[in-house]
Formats: structure tokens, C-alpha cells, sequence
């Protein structure tokens, strides 16, 4: 990243136009969701003001409230549930995959690749009428078993195409002196590959669950009111008791997305591999 | 690999007590649970789905689904609304990708020339934002942002004198808006994608570029755009995949209205579904989904090996 041939030579002096420019980029991308936290943050009298209220004496009411109400606990809860139990599981199997994609390559290796990361593709509306009929049928609807299940395959993809691409970067000169010490293959893979791999497991991981957390229509179609999550939980905010309370919406809303631009910041650097399933790394 | 290490490899397969043969199907073995699950979660349902476009099979009548061969891809390609659903996917796709490139080349460039940014991480932080919330979210603070009593946008447009005005259930303005909420989504990732394919121009060709006084549009034309352009062709390619998919947020904020001005094909097929409960019909048109999808998933990988083949 650091080259300086577009940039001006001096780097002293007053701020530079783009320094703002940039800055205030940023800034207007974020107003939207800052309107909404500061309507959270607004006592409920406020919220429907017109022209808005712009100084208020700040409240945490509205957010407490929101927790305590109906089943958004619940709700947050289940999405920590499925998410890091399925990601976990997807990773663990996704990993066994794509070992051996990288290492044996088995016929038909870039074939089954096309097929997973094309099954990411599909849009949900299109699978999910099947997935409704199959799971009335084998009565997995509205379980905490049949949502972890989709979850985890929902999670395969983007893991197997992030790992393969990490473990092919991994000489197989470690798997070979591996064996001359006369190592086993599983030892090789879990003791001296799988250390080794630490980015793409941190980004399979961060992004899955982040993809979990985000995903609404299987959750809404395929679970029910005991397992619902937070996408729901956002959607049926808008008719909480029959009425639209706003600053309940924007609430829940904060709730949803300050742990989200925090992760953001905190893996930064995985974004990019992240956003494209694996396909893509590199700086930026 | 070179030779050497092949034949490193074969010796030290042949020590292995199990031999190649054995080393093969283990290599098998560690596939069983992938390709369990994706039996079972993919191959399964969309085999179902496949079915179920052959079949009258409607929730709502008593009528046992039977089997009607093409009928539902005819009614499929004789259905104006769905047509027209298509029509404005497209439309809503090639806009949204307009803006978002030219957008995110610009905001891209921006950060690539500020990489020493005070707060850098920060400012990058807010900017991406917006592209990681869900559909769900983002469209209902746009709905509170837009409303057309009390919300904040119709507060600046008084400003500037225009009438309080409600976008979301406007003829003319309703999909426009819905356009403008996807590009607040999505610029950032044009943006990233911008940032990551710049990053993969090679510093040397550019310091190069840069001692001989190259003119800036020549360093674009020779140095950067044929580094770059792989990343960015993935970029616009993983965009037109998503826009394509485009549901919650046209759900939630305008529920296809006005009229079906809104009405995207992907929220077409949802209502087909679960509103008037008609499966074969509506699978019928999740199998042409499903090749759009698996068409673009190959123009995906064709660029992404052109990019690797590159590289090598």
C-alpha cells in the first residue's frame, strides 16, 4: 500500500483536502446508522418530533427496555446458539474437506468447489420452499437441531474455499518431514497444518457468524417461536403490541448493530477475505 | 511442486505401511462429512425443488399434487408479472452496479491515496459499516430515516424547500429510494474491493512508473488496470450475484408497492410461496434461479482462474 507516487511530496503542513474528504466519506456512510443509535439513545417523548429533536439528555431506558422485553433476549441468545455451534461445526468438517482437496486432490475436486460456493449463490427464496416441505416432513421445523443443521451447511462453503486456500499455501514439505519422523496423517493435519492456518480460521469463523447472524429468511421460514433470531426478532419489532414504537425499533437495532461495527473495527483485516467467501485475499 | 518434490512424495508414500491406495481413500474419507451434509442440505432439496416444478401442488387445495410436465415452466414463461419482475431485477442490477463501482472506484482511490489516514482504521470501520448490517436492519432504519411524518430525510428536503413528501409508497420515487438504500449498502464493498484490487498492483511496477514521470492516464492503461482488473471484475461479479438475490430489503420497506413497482423476481417467487402457498409454480421459477445462479457462479470462477493463472 505504501506508495507515494499519486501523492503529493509533502506530507507536513495543514491538513490535507483528502485527509477530509475521506473522513467525511466515512462519516455520511455511517449518519444512517448513527441516526438510528442516537434514536435509541433519545427519551421516547422525542423520537417522533418534527422537526427531529437535535439536543436531548441522552437515556440507556429505551435499550434496557428493549432487552427486557418479550423475547429479544431470547432472541440474541438463540443467534449465539446457532452461530458459534454451527460455525464450529462447519469449520471442523469444512477443515477434514479441505485437507484433502488441497492434498489428494480427488477427481472431480474443482467441480464439487464449483458446486459449494454455487449453492452460496442460489437465492434463498428458491431453496427454501424444499427445506420448508422436508423439515414438516422429518419434523424438524421450529428446532434448535434443525436450524443448527442448516446453519452448519450454510457455513460449508465459505470454509472449505477459505481453508483450501490457506492450506495450499502451506508447503506440503511439513507434511512430508511429518512423515519422515514418521508422524500420522491426522497428527500432521491437526499438529502441524492446522496451527499454521490461523487467518483463515479466524476469518471462517468471524464471518460465518457474522453470515448466521444476518441470515433471515431460513430463519423465519424454517424456525418458529421458540427459535427465532435476531433478523426475526428485528423484523416483528415493527409490530410489537399491535403498534409501531420506534424508539423500541431503533433499540433493538442498536443492540443488533454495536457488536457488529465493533467486530468490524477488531478484524478489519479479514474483511475482504471474508466478504469473498475466501476467494479473494490480499491488504487494504 | 517441482520433480524433485514429486518424487520426494512417491518415496515417502511408498514407506507409508498403508501405500497409495490407502492414502487415496482416506483422502475420500475426509470428504464423507462435507459431502454428507451437502447430500442432504443441497443435493436433496434442490432434487425436491426439481420435482416439485414437474407438479400441480398448491398448499391451499385439497388437491393431491400431481405430476403436469412442463405446465408450470409454460405459465412461467407466459406470466407478465413475472416478466416483469425479471425485467426490473435487471434493471435494479445494472444500476445498482453503476453506482456502486463508480461510487466505491472513487471512494477506493480516496483511501488508497490516504493510507496513512490519521484513524484510518476507524474512518474504515464506519465506512464498512453499512455492508455487513442485514437487509432486515438496514431497510427498517431507512424506513424510520424516510418516513414521511416525522422522519429525519423529509426534515433535510424541507430545508431545501421541497414538501414533506412519502418516497416509499411514491409511483416515481419508491424504486429509485430502494436503489439509493442498496447503494449505501453496497458502495463500501465496491470500495473494499477497489482497495484490495489496487493493493494488488505491484509496489516496484508502480515506484517504476513513478521515477519515469509516466503520465498519470498511462500508468492506469499499463500499470495498474491489468493487475487490478481481476479483483474488480470479482467485485462487480459478487455484486450482480447479490443484487440478484436482492429480497429483505424491497420486503420490509415497500413490500413490492407501490403496485409492483418494487417487486424484485426474488420476492415474487417468496410471495408465489408463502403468501399464495402455489409450490410447483413457484419452484418452477427457483429452478431458473438456480441457473442464474450456477451461470454466474461460473463466470465467477473463469475470472478467478484467469486472476490465479495470472499470478503463477
Amino acid at each position: 500500500m505504501a506508495d507515494d507516487f499519486m501523492k503529493p511530496r509533502r506530507k507536513s503542513g495543514p491538513i490535507k483536502l483528502s485527509t477530509v474528504g475521506a473522513w467525511l466519506v466515512s462519516l455520511i456512510f455511517f449518519l444512517p446508522i448513527a441516526w438510528i443509535i442516537g434514536s435509541a439513545l433519545k427519551p421516547k417523548q422525542y423520537v417522533l418530533n418534527f422537526p427531529p429533536k437535535w439536543i436531548f439528555v441522552p437515556t440507556l431506558s429505551n435499550i434496557t427496555e428493549a432487552i427486557s422485553y418479550g423475547n429479544t433476549a431470547k432472541y440474541f441468545l438463540d443467534s449465539v446458539i446457532y452461530s458459534f455451534t454451527a460455525v464450529a461445526l462447519a469449520i471442523l468438517i469444512s477443515f477434514l474437506a479441505a485437507y484433502s482437496f488441497s492434498r489428494f486432490k480427488p477427481a472431480g475436486t474443482d467441480f464439487l468447489m464449483f458446486l459449494l460456493l454455487s449453492s452460496r449463490f442460489v437465492p434463498a427464496a428458491a431453496l427454501v420452499i424444499p427445506f420448508f416441505q422436508l423439515y414438516n416432513l422429518v419434523h424438524l421445523q421450529d428446532s434448535f437441531l434443525g436450524l443448527i443443521l442448516f446453519y452448519t451447511m450454510f457455513s460449508i462453503p465459505f470454509s472449505v474455499w477459505i481453508l483450501k486456500g490457506f492450506i495450499d499455501g502451506v508447503s506440503t514439505k511439513f507434511d512430508e518431514t511429518g512423515f519422515v519422523y514418521g508422524a500420522s496423517r491426522l497428527h500432521v493435519m491437526f499438529k502441524l497444518i492446522l496451527p499454521q492456518l490461523r487467518p483463515g480460521l479466524v476469518a471462517a469463523f468471524v464471518f460465518n457468524i457474522i453470515f448466521v447472524w444476518n441470515e433471515f429468511l431460513f430463519n423465519f421460514q424454517l424456525g418458529g417461536i421458540h427459535s427465532y433470531g435476531i433478523p426475526v426478532g428485528l423484523f416483528t419489532s415493527i409490530t410489537k403490541d399491535g403498534h409501531l414504537d420506534w424508539s423500541f425499533v431503533a433499540s433493538i437495532g442498536t443492540i443488533y448493530v454495536l457488536p457488529l461495527a465493533i467486530t468490524i473495527f477488531a478484524f478489519q483485516k479479514y474483511l475482504l477475505v471474508g466478504l469473498t467467501f475466501g476467494t479473494v485475499r490480499g491488504e487494504v | 511442486m517441482g520433480v524433485k518434490f514429486a518424487s520426494k512424495d512417491k518415496a515417502i508414500k511408498a514407506k507409508s505401511k498403508s501405500g497409495q491406495k490407502g492414502e487415496k481413500s482416506f483422502g475420500w474419507k475426509l470428504l464423507i462429512p462435507v459431502l454428507a451434509f451437502f447430500g442432504f442440505f443441497n443435493i436433496v432439496p434442490t432434487l425436491w425443488m426439481l420435482g416439485l416444478s414437474f407438479n400441480d401442488y398448491k398448499l391451499i387445495s385439497s388437491n393431491a399434487p400431481h405430476y403436469v410436465g412442463l405446465s408450470n415452466y409454460q405459465s412461467f414463461l407466459a406470466d407478465q408479472q413475472v416478466a416483469h419482475a425479471v425485467n426490473r431485477t435487471f434493471v435494479f442490477l445494472a444500476f445498482a452496479i453503476i453506482f456502486q463501482t463508480t461510487l466505491g472506484i472513487l471512494i477506493g482511490v480516496l483511501f488508497w491515496r490516504n493510507d496513512k489516514l490519521r484513524g484510518r482504521r476507524l474512518a474504515l470501520t464506519l465506512l464498512f459499516t453499512p455492508m455487513v448490517v442485514t437487509p432486515v436492519a438496514s431497510a427498517l432504519f431507512w424506513k424510520l430515516i424516510l418516513d414521511p411524518n416525522f422522519g429525519v430525510g423529509n426534515y433535510f428536503l424541507q430545508i431545501f424547500g421541497i414538501a414533506k413528501i412519502d418516497v416509499l409508497t411514491s409511483q416515481s420515487l419508491a424504486f429509485p429510494t430502494l436503489l439509493v438504500v442498496d447503494t449505501w449498502m453496497w458502495t463500501p464493498f465496491m470500495a473494499l474491493m477497489t482497495l484490495a484490487a489496487l493493493g494488488s498492483v505491484p509496489k516496484a511496477e508502480l515506484e517504476a512508473a513513478s521515477i519515469d514521470r509516466l503520465p498519470l492516464f498511462t500508468v492506469i492503461k499499463t500499470v495498474v488496470w491489468p493487475h487490478a482488473k481481476f479483483i474488480l471484475m470479482l467485485g462487480i461479479l459478487l455484486r450482480s450475484i447479490d443484487a440478484f438475490k436482492t429480497m429483505d430489503l424491497s420486503l420490509i420497506m415497500t413490500d413490492g408497492g407501490p403496485g409492483d413497482k418494487t417487486e424484485l423476481i426474488a420476492l415474487s417467487l417468496y410471495r408465489y410461496a408463502f403468501k399464495s402457498f402455489n409450490l410447483g409454480y413457484s419452484s418452477a421459477i427457483s429452478v431458473f434461479l438456480l441457473f442464474i445462479a450456477i451461470s454466474l457462479t461460473s463466470i465467477y470462477l473463469y475470472v478467478l482462474n484467469l486472476k490465479s493463472r495470472k499470478e503463477a
